[in-house]
């Protein structure tokens, strides 16, 4: 039966299309679902400063938001005269780094711009609070 | 993981574009013969030459922008394929040539990406501007307009030996004023989004802030005297309209751009025969049924006769439609492939437009954001067109479905598209 095997093969050919689409879908899901981190391939760890004068070589661990800023109270002081007492705020959350600005007098830069919504961090972005740079690795 | 991801898609695509080869060998009765190998062939070479381009130099690109395009090929490739198999074996060496350039295009961005494109601003809308101009070249010379269909959108090279060579320069001016406007509108958005005054709930900017517009309307208008063009007219100027309101965010253009559309509708419909003409047949095709509704009409039964699952492929008439391959490749496939196919082929286009903006909302760099948004728009503005004019929701434009219809500097130009898109994807956001 040549017309019965046709019109089989014809609904074989419109599932395998909707089998296309459905696995753009799941992966378009998993993509969107996957946490910044990992989605880029790299894990965020540390931040290193690479610009001031007095902690140039620094490290801080990136994990639960920290405050960062000149006070003695800040959870990272920052010894810079442009840094304000409580700057920014970095941290992990849900799965992303993000720098939240604290509403600081001289603003907090990542990659050169002046961010004041809560900007997500990765690998290789430079983070400046006053004079000082440090980079995310 | 992604990359991985994108392979699987790939190789999907290429097992669907067999798939449709093998069906339209059945219902010709030659069986399974070496086409569908072939075209699996072509598509593993055309994508998988983008794939390992895209794994060396722009890892981190969008996974889903080629596979999805790789989907819609392959429905277009199949459809072209059974209406006519030369035209078919032609569109497959245009795919391979579209691959090679798309990976040429990645390879060539590799180091600082498309930012480069930013500084050859007027280069790009001098190109492109002599690009759409080209086709008025005299027929006579060695590189002259073609006239078809009504329409000079062609031009052809001739070749020693008697032979030529031709394609559709439009296709590739899309991309250069693309390029042009973003980088344009990357250093003047703030000018144009400055407002003065407000008309009821709209923000009007000062007059001269409509130049753009006004000259984006005037070459807008040439293309559809000089060529009698109307597809290509409205989608250079949906683009210019279309990218000044993505930067600025002022209604007001949106509008202003409307009110043109519509005194220069009304005007070319009285002045030229051939908008006339198309008026006619998109708001009663069967008036003139065996003339200028025919087109229309064919299409509108081939549409109505697909049914759910459609006829099957080789199994239906779309070959009773004039310019099936081209313009009207989507009656085509809904016919042979039905309301089920068609909606396929829509919801592909959705996920590319999206992906297209989602690549643009994420990337930091203006430049970069607007030209994602640019060429994003340009394929939205083109798929809507032409499928409205199908469906009859809007005159027929008589421009290409991008990757679906037949016609190779369609498909060359709409992958250099995807890899600028996919480029501006990588390292979005730096």
């Amino acid at each position: 039966m040549p017309a019965l095997f046709l019109n089989l093969l014809k609904l074989i050919f419109l599932a395998l299309i909707y089998l296309f689409l459905w696995q753009v879908a799941r992966s378009i899901g998993n993509h969107v679902g996957a946490p910044q981190a990992s989605r880029s391939g790299k894990r965020v760890g540390e931040m290193v400063v690479v610009r001031s004068d007095t902690i140039a070589g620094d490290r801080f661990p990136i994990g639960a938001p920290a405050v960062m800023g000149r006070s003695d109270e800040a959870d990272i002081v920052i010894d810079d005269p442009y840094a304000s007492d409580f700057h920014v705020r970095v941290g992990l959350q849900d799965g992303t780094v993000l720098a939240n600005d604290l509403g600081s007098t001289n603003g907090t830069y990542v990659n050169g711009r002046r961010v004041t919504v809560p900007t997500p961090l990765i690998r290789g972005d430079s983070l400046q609070i006053g004079k000082t740079i440090l980079e995310v690795r | 993981m992604t990359r991985s991801a994108e392979a699987a898609l790939l190789v999907t695509a290429g097992v669907v574009a067999a798939f449709g080869t093998a069906l339209v060998g059945f219902t010709r009765g030659v069986g399974l013969d070496a086409q569908v190998a072939l075209t699996f062939l072509v598509f593993v070479g055309a994508f998988g030459s983008v794939h390992l381009a895209l794994r060396r130099w722009a890892p981190s690109a969008n996974p889903y922008v080629f596979p999805l395009a790789a989907f819609l090929t392959a429905i277009g490739l199949t459809e072209v394929y059974r209406l006519d198999p030369n035209l078919g074996s032609i569109q497959r060496w245009s795919l391979l040539i579209a691959g090679v350039v798309a990976s040429g295009v990645i390879f060539l961005l590799r180091g600082d990406g498309v930012v480069i494109l930013r500084r050859y601003r007027y280069l790009f809308l001098a190109a492109g501007v002599a690009l759409l101009m080209l086709p008025l070249l005299p027929s006579t010379w060695a590189l002259h307009g073609i006239e078809a269909n009504g329409s000079r959108l062609w031009v052809g090279i001739d070749l020693p030996g008697s032979r030529s060579l031709s394609f559709q320069p439009g296709e590739i001016a899309k991309l250069c004023l693309a390029i042009f406007l973003a980088s344009y509108l990357a250093d003047y958005h703030l000018a144009m989004g400055t407002t003065r005054r407000r008309i009821g709930r709209l923000d009007v900017p000062p007059l001269r802030q409509f130049g753009p517009i006004l000259l984006a309307a005037g070459a807008a208008f040439a293309v559809l005297v000089y060529q009698r063009d109307l597809g290509a007219s409205l989608l250079l100027f949906a683009l210019f309209v279309g990218a000044i309101y993505l930067a600025t965010g002022k209604l007001a253009y949106i509008a202003f751009g409307g009110v043109l559309v519509f005194v220069g509708g009304l005007v070319s419909y009285q002045a030229f025969s051939h908008v006339q003409r198309r008026v006619a047949a998109w708001l009663d095709p069967f008036a003139d049924f065996s003339d200028t509704g025919y087109q229309v009409a064919q299409g509108l039964f081939a549409l109505g006769s697909g049914s759910l699952t459609g006829s099957g492929i080789g199994q239906g008439r779309p070959d009773l439609i004039p310019a099936a391959a081209t313009d009207f490749i989507f009656a085509a496939v809904a016919e042979e492939m039905g309301l089920a196919g068609a909606i396929a082929v829509i919801a592909a286009f959705a996920l590319l437009v999206a992906a297209g903006f989602g690549i643009a909302l994420h990337t930091r760099d203006l430049f970069r954001k607007f030209l994602a948004a640019c060429l994003t728009l340009v394929l939205a503005v083109q798929a809507l067109l032409i499928l409205a004019g199908v469906l009859r929701l809007f005159p027929i434009t008589g421009i290409t479905l991008p990757f679906m219809s037949y016609g190779g500097t369609s498909l060359v130009a709409n992958m250099v598209l995807l890899a600028l898109l996919a480029r501006i994807s990588h390292g979005a956001r730096s």
